[in-house]
């Protein structure tokens, strides 16, 4: 590698980690910011250019009552329904999965390709098309601004992608595993649990990291279809954007909602050195 | 779908099969076939909240949005532009990136999970802090301008808002791209490099001949998984700009938003639904078979 | 009690993968399958093991209907040729899956697996993980647990097929031991392969099969001296048995104007007309009083040559028991044994053969 390449290389990574990083460093500094700091022009450094205060970090426990954010309720609200949405998602999903890799199903002129093609459309909606409906079908249910209302539809989202992933992930299973199974005794949910599936668990990781990721991060049907019981986290941030946006407050929020998935970037980067994902082949 | 071992013969024909696929598959139908039902219905009728009943009104909405409503049409047109757009730019620097930290770097695990660090981030509240760094008059970004003496107006300009949306896009979505491509790229097999070094190719050869045709199918499904996503461009928009500055940076999704959450015209905007959604499968299954055969033909 | 076919048949678009395939197995027999690529082999053990139902005929073993029993009710066992073993298992759990799964109990597993992986060559290996181990000891592996069953049926698919040559070799010779001294007397073992001097060796009936059919089912001996048509001794032999046209004339065969030769006694009462030719390689020599052939190709193996020779639109192979290199466009004198010749009608079937098997 001559050194100009070299150089480049490090240079061009350098740049892009910057802009990375950038956000969150003008959010970090500006969560120790108040009033004074923020409104009389762009500040940077503490103590340099501006007071640091604990404020904005503080508010995160007061109700917005009293000026704050109260992010603690809602935290555990999204993490409950993000975990349980992909939960399920990864269970209903997989087993799904598990039958397109291995199985033929034929109904009339709709085969495996055509039923995997339906699981993973679901993507291609907006949620704002699908926020009407089931704004009305959770009023009529009362399951509006609840939890397991949400749940239910964090399904829809997230099934799709645990089945895309996991078909894939079977396809490179070899069948004769199966077969081996099953002509060692097994029925075929035996062969599935006690075979394929403890060789899955690379593939269930992966998938669950991604319905976590995209769980954790929906903005839009936590905001239509939750309101003052039930609250989540990227909702609770965004209302505090209103006319008096207390900056302090919701940078700090903004870190502190961030902080769970750079544990899942961790993982998730493990088992990409390993291997294990070579999905989105279509 | 997908590279598969056990292509051609299924061997394995149970009646197992159905209570595996079944859960899953009547679920998602149970939740989603009253809302997509519901919608088709709400299209063919005129609800909103002067009039909120369930009337028949048969294809008026669709006539009307397919003669009377340029503003879907354009919000359409600005859509494609920025989702291909980012896609194209999140491509070429995700690819990059990858590349760049597959092989040997200092730090590379630091790199790769820093790279990452941006999806894994809920994109509304990113935006929100982005709003702060590119506001007009406290921001830091014009702070750093106003050094030049300019004061862009990153927010409220008709063509700066669509590079701002775009920027946010891309430090939001880049990742996702570079996941994918960097997981492909450790997958390729070893073999053909070896050869290549043999034949005494220059990176650059070894990527235009070896690297890049081996990524085509990988690629594609990338690109094809990010339009998807792009396409439903919604809380970027709907905290940055709120769609404006006038409808500059109005997208499919927002309109149909507008229309039924803030006009409460709830059939026309299920007709502008139904449609969206029509094109927009017809548009990705036209997208990937061209692709396909650009990419197969270029080997 | 046997295994019992009656014409099975599975038909996948416009190509029969099993066409009308009929057999009769006994216990305590070894039966080699043998047939090219594609031949409908594997898709035949297959539908023995029942991972695949045939679309018209039926299977019956000991008198009961194969087809209503799952696969894995059946007492059945299979090896296939990639190694295929559990992969987050180990060496010893691999083995004793098929018994835990059935509810043996504890010691009589643990005796079980010791005796099967010493019968492999592989004591001392339980606690290993599968992916450590070589290919052969994979297979060994895969070998070990379908012996741990005393299954009644075993179907071995290419067992030997992606190992490499020496460990091939070395393994066929520990098959027949592994396979005499088990209760074998009580099973029935069906091994596939595509090659004719592996077939030979392991003695036992062989069942032809050529696009989904079984074209020849008798004893090795049987199908080495009698092939019932040309198909089945492209098939069953290696190198390849010579096949030419020619005609009986006058009491003569005549492959060319320049190369005729008397009839050989085995071919008295064939009337006279077109003929095709059969003559094993080995019955190929060089010989000083022999017909004028130009070499095209000669390929030194092991100790023996083969002499790719030809003599205007008649090619010939012959397999010469000694060691030299002739070189493109050099003229030798071959001789036909003819003693070993055989004749089957244009159509393919056999008519004559050296050992008397006039079909």
């Amino acid at each position: 590698m001559s050194l100009f390449y070299s150089t480049l290389k490090y240079l061009v990574v350098t740049l892009w980690s910057m802009f990375v990083i950038a956000p969150f460093l003008w959010a970090l500094t500006t969560s120790f910011k108040d009033f004074q700091s923020v409104t009389s022009g762009a500040t940077y450094i503490p103590w340099v250019d501006f007071e640091p205060t604990l404020d904005g970090w503080r508010s995160l426990f007061k109700s917005p009552a009293q000026g704050g954010i109260a992010i603690v309720e809602p935290f555990f609200n999204s993490v409950m329904v993000t975990a349980a949405g992909s939960g399920i998602s990864i269970i209903l999903g997989t087993l799904a999965a598990y039958s397109l890799s291995r199985f033929t199903f034929r109904v009339g002129p709709i085969r495996n390709g055509d039923i995997t093609f339906f699981f993973i459309s679901q993507r291609i909606m907006p949620p704002v098309v699908l926020s009407i409906p089931f704004f009305i079908m959770l009023g009529k249910l009362g399951l509006l601004d609840t939890l397991f209302g949400l749940i239910l539809v964090y399904v829809v989202l997230l099934m799709p992608i645990a089945v895309w992933i996991m078909v894939d992930f079977f396809n490179k299973v070899p069948v004769e595993i199966d077969e081996t199974a099953l002509i060692d005794g097994c029925n075929p949910y035996q062969a599935f649990f006690k075979v394929v599936l403890p060789n899955s668990v690379p593939g269930i990781i992966v998938a669950g990291m991604f319905c976590m990721i995209f769980g954790w991060t929906d903005f839009f049907f936590a905001f239509i279809l939750t309101f003052t019981e039930v609250q989540l986290l990227p909702v609770a941030i965004v209302a505090l954007n209103s006319s008096i946006t207390p900056w302090w407050s919701l940078s700090a929020a903004a870190l502190v909602s961030v902080a769970p998935l750079v544990v899942v970037a961790f993982i998730v980067e493990r088992h990409l050195s390993k291997g294990n994902l070579s999905g989105a082949l279509k | 779908m997908g590279r598969s071992i056990n292509k051609g013969k299924r061997s394995m024909n149970f009646k197992h099969k159905y209570m595996f696929l079944l859960p899953g598959l009547l679920v998602l139908l149970a939740i989603l076939v009253f809302p997509i039902g519901f919608t088709v219905r709400l299209s063919l009728s005129s609800w909103d909240s002067f009039y909120p009943s369930l009337d028949f009104i048969g294809f008026e909405n669709y006539i009307r949005l397919f003669t009377d409503d340029s503003r879907f049409w354009e919000a359409f047109g600005r859509l494609s532009l920025l989702s291909l757009t980012t896609v194209f730019l999140q491509y070429i620097i995700g690819f990059s990136l990858a590349l760049l930290v597959w092989k040997e770097i200092r730090f590379q695990r630091l790199f790769r999970v820093l790279f990452l660090i941006p999806m894994m981030t809920t994109p509304v509240i990113m935006t929100v802090v982005w709003l702060t760094v590119f506001h007009e008059s406290l921001g830091p970004v014009n702070d750093f301008f106003s050094l030049f003496g300019m004061q862009p107006l990153w927010l409220s300009s008709e063509i700066l808002s669509k590079f701002t949306v775009i920027l946010v896009e891309v430090w939001q979505w880049t990742p996702f791209m570079f996941l994918l491509l960097l997981a492909g790229l450790l997958s390729l097999p070893k073999e053909p490099y070896l050869a290549a070094s043999i034949d005494g190719a220059g990176p650059v050869r070894t990527f235009i001949y070896v690297t890049f045709p081996l990524m085509a199918p990988i690629s594609i499904g990338a690109i094809i998984i990010r339009l998807i996503e792009a396409s439903k461009i919604m809380d970027t928009v709907y905290v940055l700009t709120s769609g404006g500055p006038g409808t500059s940076t109005e997208t499919s999704s927002f309109y149909i938003f507008i229309k039924g959450l803030r006009e409460f015209q709830f059939g026309y905007s299920a007709a502008l639904s139904i449609t969206y959604l029509i094109i927009m499968i017809i548009s990705f299954t036209v997208i990937a078979k061209i692709l396909v055969k650009l990419m197969v033909r270029g080997e | 009690m046997s295994l019992i076919a009656s014409n099975l048949s599975i038909k996948h678009e416009k190509s029969f993968h099993l066409n009308d395939v009929s057999f009769s197995m006994s216990k305590g027999e070894i039966y080699t399958i043998i047939g090219r690529t594609l031949a409908g082999k594997t898709t035949l053990l297959k539908t023995i093991a029942g991972l695949i139902s045939p679309d018209s005929g039926g299977l019956t073993f000991d008198g009961h209907d194969f087809g209503g029993i799952p696969v894995w009710k059946r007492e059945i066992a299979m090896v296939y040729q990639q190694f295929i073993n559990y992969p987050h298992l180990t060496v010893y759990q691999n083995v004793a899956f098929p018994l835990k799964q059935r509810g043996t109990q504890k010691t009589e597993i643990h005796r079980r697996v010791i005796a099967a992986l010493s019968q492999v060559g592989l004591e001392g290996f339980g606690d290993r993980k599968i992916q450590a181990l070589s290919g052969g000891q994979q297979q060994r592996v895969a070998l070990a647990r379908s012996l741990v069953k005393e299954a009644k049926i075993v179907l071995l698919d290419e067992p030997l097929v992606n190992l490499d040559y020496k460990l091939r070799e070395q393994l066929r010779e520990e098959f027949r031991g592994i396979f005499d001294t088990k209760a074998s007397e009580d099973s029935i073992l069906i091994y596939s392969s595509t090659d004719p001097v592996e077939a030979m060796q392991l003695g036992g009936q062989i069942l032809v099969m050529d696009e989904g059919r079984v074209i020849q089912q008798a004893s090795a001996k049987e199908i080495y001296e009698n092939p019932i048509s040309t198909k089945v001794s492209q098939i069953t032999n290696d190198p390849a048995m010579n096949l030419f046209n020619g005609r009986i004339e006058d009491g003569c065969i005549v492959l060319s104007p320049e190369i005729k030769f008397d009839l050989p006694s085995h071919f008295n009462g064939l009337p006279q007309g077109d003929f095709t030719f059969g003559l094993r390689a080995a019955a190929i020599s060089l010989d000083d009083n022999g017909f004028p052939f130009s070499v095209e190709l000669s390929e030194i193996s092991g100790s023996e040559t083969f002499l790719h020779v030809r003599h205007e639109g008649l090619k010939i192979v012959g397999l010469l028991n000694l060691v030299q290199n002739f070189s493109v466009g050099a003229k030798v004198s071959i001789r036909f044994d003819t003693k070993h010749l055989y004749a089957f009608a244009p159509d393919g079937h056999l008519k004559s053969s050296p050992y008397g098997g006039l079909k």
